[in-house]
């Protein structure tokens, strides 16, 4: 019998009634993320790790670790009852030490000694050195390297529970089911960082390694660059989707189909088509705002930086997405389910449209960062996903607190799972589904049409 | 309206949703990144822009050897947090307050030697020197602009003021640049951007020629436009806006609002058309990337020939010995542009400057004398004439 997950069996409650404990929340979320960007990110900070590739490192693989704790060993070796009775803030801290430690030995013990002293030079700095690299840079390659890597875990690890529902091993019990899962998604990992990332890795070095790995990479031409950032934006774009479809969008439409490896394979599938698509379409989005990209330009005109920034972008919606979904519950639930998303949809994309203006207009101010879109040492991403990081901690480990609670068992309210079921595909939904399409179609062109104007709308800088 | 119908509206209002998503993100899917998106784009049409043309460039590198060491440099920056971290607080040279590396300030720096400015710079350097975070890894970025106007008269312009001020005054006497400042003969200085190996060499421009007139472009901060006063300034001071300024004609700057490492922002490189030839960039590091540079004169700048004819200084690719496949790109694109004389140094690195090599791309040889490190690229006290 499949046992629900921790975070799917347990029923939050209020603290507070009101939109106190959304208040109270957002402030601690918020204050929680300021002092430790300034303490292990900032620039102008205590640890400065935000140099920037170590930093990112870093926040992508704690992301990593927390989503082994949270989906895929279901909090394993802690017991329910600990989970249940232990103070949130305790939970806290005991869960994001055990996160810490767990990347220090992923770290130094899969990457920088095994793959690093025994397999591949680039991801060991020390060796890298030995070679001749200044320790900075060897530092930032590697930490380059490394944290690829966390880009396509932190995809793969939430989507073999999301999409594949643990299958094979989804009946199992921990922790046979999460080493199985992890092991398997860390070995669908390495086959995607070899294919994705490691030629990019091996034209950082001169001479091209041409007989470790393809150069120039296969992807130049169609991405009309030879940088990995390609590779980061439909990747990047399937870590959030991932997330979209497992909170606003409830895991439909794949949710409709009833056959279980049927769903399983569409819903896996179908997040990496969306993802592709949303990855075009915001590279699109941009040549739109400022042309066409220029191959050999820097900043915001070269491919390789709108690659990015396609990730970059993807990030900011993820936000207020996982936002509505943790403090929120969804935000819109009135109407039916497919409207309810529609809705979401619009309105977090809204709100990620105001975020990324207020970022790039402000962040300079409070982040240390530098101000202007595109600038080697400007990765939205990093202080993103250090919020996105915070929220999980907040969300995930401590149960919501200080807002909210877990409910005693007399006021435990259901808890509504995810249900598959194809009883309304009829003629009428076909009908729907027609007029829908033509209706998207219609739609795509009138966005692409409007976003120059917004563009123009809101300049950010001059 | 009955049970049936209702179920039947429903599940058609079900199904146009789920549509809707379908074909919005399948057309995404298919049209976003084919060709037929062309169609979209805006159409970027050359302006065409005229400045006028002269009969020549003549540049002098008075000094590209903006550090000596990298590693010592890089040492500093891995110390004090990164690129990111703000130039003013390294307590590098001539800002060293003596508290060590990324504990400074601009105005703890400033207070041990203002006194001393701009006339007493020997004296200024080794109390710099006490105070400072390796101060003996430090050089600067100059070079003399010479151009002849297509009367036959000659200007010059001087292009940044380095680092050090030991090392500046030293390469500005080899090159003879003390006495044109100091007799007039040198028109502006042109600072391409408030960066520490630029710009923080002012007070031995200012040594020589108080009076003259400085331009900088739009987006200097406060410290770096109290340095200019610090540093003894009296004369006309000029900021350039974003995009295009006239210096004179077959002669202009262009502003770029261009985000730097060290917290440094915009720079402004120079274009100059030579009649018969073509157009001429050159910049001091070019952080906005050349081909940004060259694509920009493509779209706003009219120039003999329509020939894009020759670069001169640092290009901002590897500066660090360090690499990023981005830079293969630039490598890889550069030969479309057709250029007839790369004239590269100081930031282009060492590695892109043999790889250009390698790509068969015109780049001109240097002596790799006064503390240059390489013949692959132009170095200290060597000159390239365009026309």
């Amino acid at each position: 019998m499949e046992t629900p997950l921790y975070l799917e069996e347990r029923s939050l409650v209020k603290r507070f009634s009101g939109p106190l404990p959304i208040l109270l929340n957002t402030i601690f979320v918020l204050a929680l993320f300021y002092v430790t960007w300034w303490i292990f990110q900032d620039p102008r900070g205590i640890m400065r790790m935000y140099t920037p590739y170590v930093g990112y490192m870093w926040c992508r693989w704690l992301l990593v670790i927390m989503i082994w704790i949270a989906y895929i060993f279901d909090f394993w070796p802690f017991s329910r009852s600990w989970l249940r009775n232990t103070h949130p803030v305790l939970k806290g801290i005991v869960l994001t030490t055990l996160t810490v430690l767990l990347f220090a030995i992923v770290l130094k013990g899969f990457f920088e000694t095994i793959l690093g002293d025994y397999a591949i030079a680039y991801f060991s700095p020390e060796r890298l050195q030995k070679e001749g690299v200044v320790e900075f840079w060897a530092l930032e390659y590697s930490a380059q390297a490394i944290l690829m890597f966390a880009a396509i875990a932190s995809w793969l690890s939430p989507a073999w529970v999301v999409a594949m529902e643990g299958a094979p091993w989804d009946k199992l019990p921990q922790p046979v089911k999460g080493f199985s899962i992890l092991m398997f998604t860390f070995f669908i990992s390495v086959i995607v960082y070899f294919v994705a990332f490691h030629s990019h890795m091996a034209i950082l070095f001169d001479p091209w390694q041409k007989f470790a790995a393809i150069t120039p990479p296969w992807w130049e031409n169609f991405a009309d660059t030879v940088h990995g950032n390609f590779n980061i934006a439909w990747i990047m774009c399937c870590t959030v989707v991932v997330w979209l479809h497992e909170t606003i969008w409830e895991r439909y439409p794949f949710s409709m189909i009833e056959n279980p490896w049927l769903r399983r394979t569409a819903s896996f599938f179908g997040i990496i088509a969306i993802a592709v698509a949303l990855s075009f379409f915001l590279y699109f989005a941009q040549e739109l705002v400022w042309g066409e990209a220029i191959r050999g330009t820097k900043r915001d005109a070269a491919p390789d930086w709108r690659w990015l920034h396609v990730g970059e972008m993807a990030i900011f919606w993820l936000l207020p997405a996982l936002y509505m979904h943790f403090y929120m519950k969804n935000g819109i639930n009135r109407f039916s389910q497919t409207t309810n998303i529609l809705l979401r949809t619009i309105a977090s994309v809204l709100a990620a449209v105001v975020i990324y203006y207020v970022y790039y207009k402000t962040s300079h101010f409070f982040l240390g960062t530098q101000k202007g879109f595109s600038h080697p040492q400007q990765f939205p991403m990093i202080p993103l996903i250090w919020l996105i990081n915070v929220m999980l901690i907040n969300y995930w480990f401590m149960d919501g607190w200080p807002g909210w609670r877990l409910a005693q068992a007399s006021e435990k309210a259901p808890v509504t799972h995810v249900s598959y079921s194809s009883a309304t595909l009829s003629p009428s939904f076909y009908k729907g589904v027609i007029g829908g399409t033509l209706g998207g179609v219609v739609v795509y062109f009138v966005i692409i049409y409007m976003i120059p104007m917004m563009g123009s709308m809101l300049i950010i800088f001059k | 309206m009955s049970i049936e119908n209702e179920n039947t509206r429903r599940d058609f209002l079900k199904g146009a949703v789920t549509g809707l998503g379908f074909g919005t993100l399948a057309t995404m899917g298919v049209f976003s990144y084919s060709s037929m998106r062309s169609f979209f784009l805006p159409q970027a049409d050359r302006k065409m822009a005229s400045f006028g043309a002269c009969k020549s460039v003549k540049i002098t590198n008075i000094s590209e050897t903006s550090w000596f060491d990298n590693a010592t440099l890089m040492g500093d920056m891995k110390g004090a947090g990164g690129l990111l971290v703000d130039q003013y607080l390294y307590n590098w040279p001539p800002f060293g307050d003596g508290s060590g590396l990324a504990k400074g300030s601009y105005d703890k720096g400033m207070a041990k030697i203002k006194h001393l400015l701009p006339h007493k710079l020997e004296e200024a350097w080794e109390v710099v020197k006490t105070n400072s975070v390796h101060p003996e890894n430090a050089g600067g970025f100059a070079a003399l602009i010479e151009i002849e106007r297509l009367d036959g008269v000659k200007k010059k312009y001087l292009l940044d003021s380095g680092w050090s001020y030991e090392w500046m005054d030293k390469a500005f006497k080899r090159e003879g640049i003390d006495k044109m400042l100091a007799n007039g003969e040198i028109e502006a200085l042109i600072l391409s951007h408030e960066h520490f190996d630029h710009f923080w060499g002012l007070p031995v421009t200012m040594k020589y020629a108080p009076n003259i007139k400085i331009i900088i472009p739009d987006g200097f901060y406060k410290e770096g436009l109290q340095y200019i006063k610090d540093s003894g300034h009296k004369g006309e001071l000029v900021v350039f806006k974003k995009g295009k300024n006239d210096i004179e004609p077959g002669l202009c700057a262009y502003t770029f609002d261009v985000p730097i490492i060290c917290r440094v922002f915009g720079e402004q490189s120079i274009f100059a058309n030579v009649e018969g030839k073509g157009l001429v960039s050159i910049s001091g590091c070019c952080h906005q990337g050349i081909i940004q540079f060259i694509a920009t004169a493509k779209n706003e700048l009219k120039y003999d020939n329509d020939q894009m004819y020759g670069i001169y200084g640092g290009l901002h690719i590897s500066p660090f010995d360090d690499w990023d496949p981005k830079y293969d790109d630039l490598v890889i694109s550069l030969g479309k542009w057709d250029f007839k004389t790369i004239g590269c140094n100081h930031c282009t690195g060492l590695l892109t400057a043999e790889k250009f090599v390698r790509a068969g791309y015109p780049v001109v040889k240097g002596t790799a004398q006064h503390r240059s490190k390489s013949h692959s690229y132009l170095g200290n006290g060597d000159t390239i004439t365009f026309g």
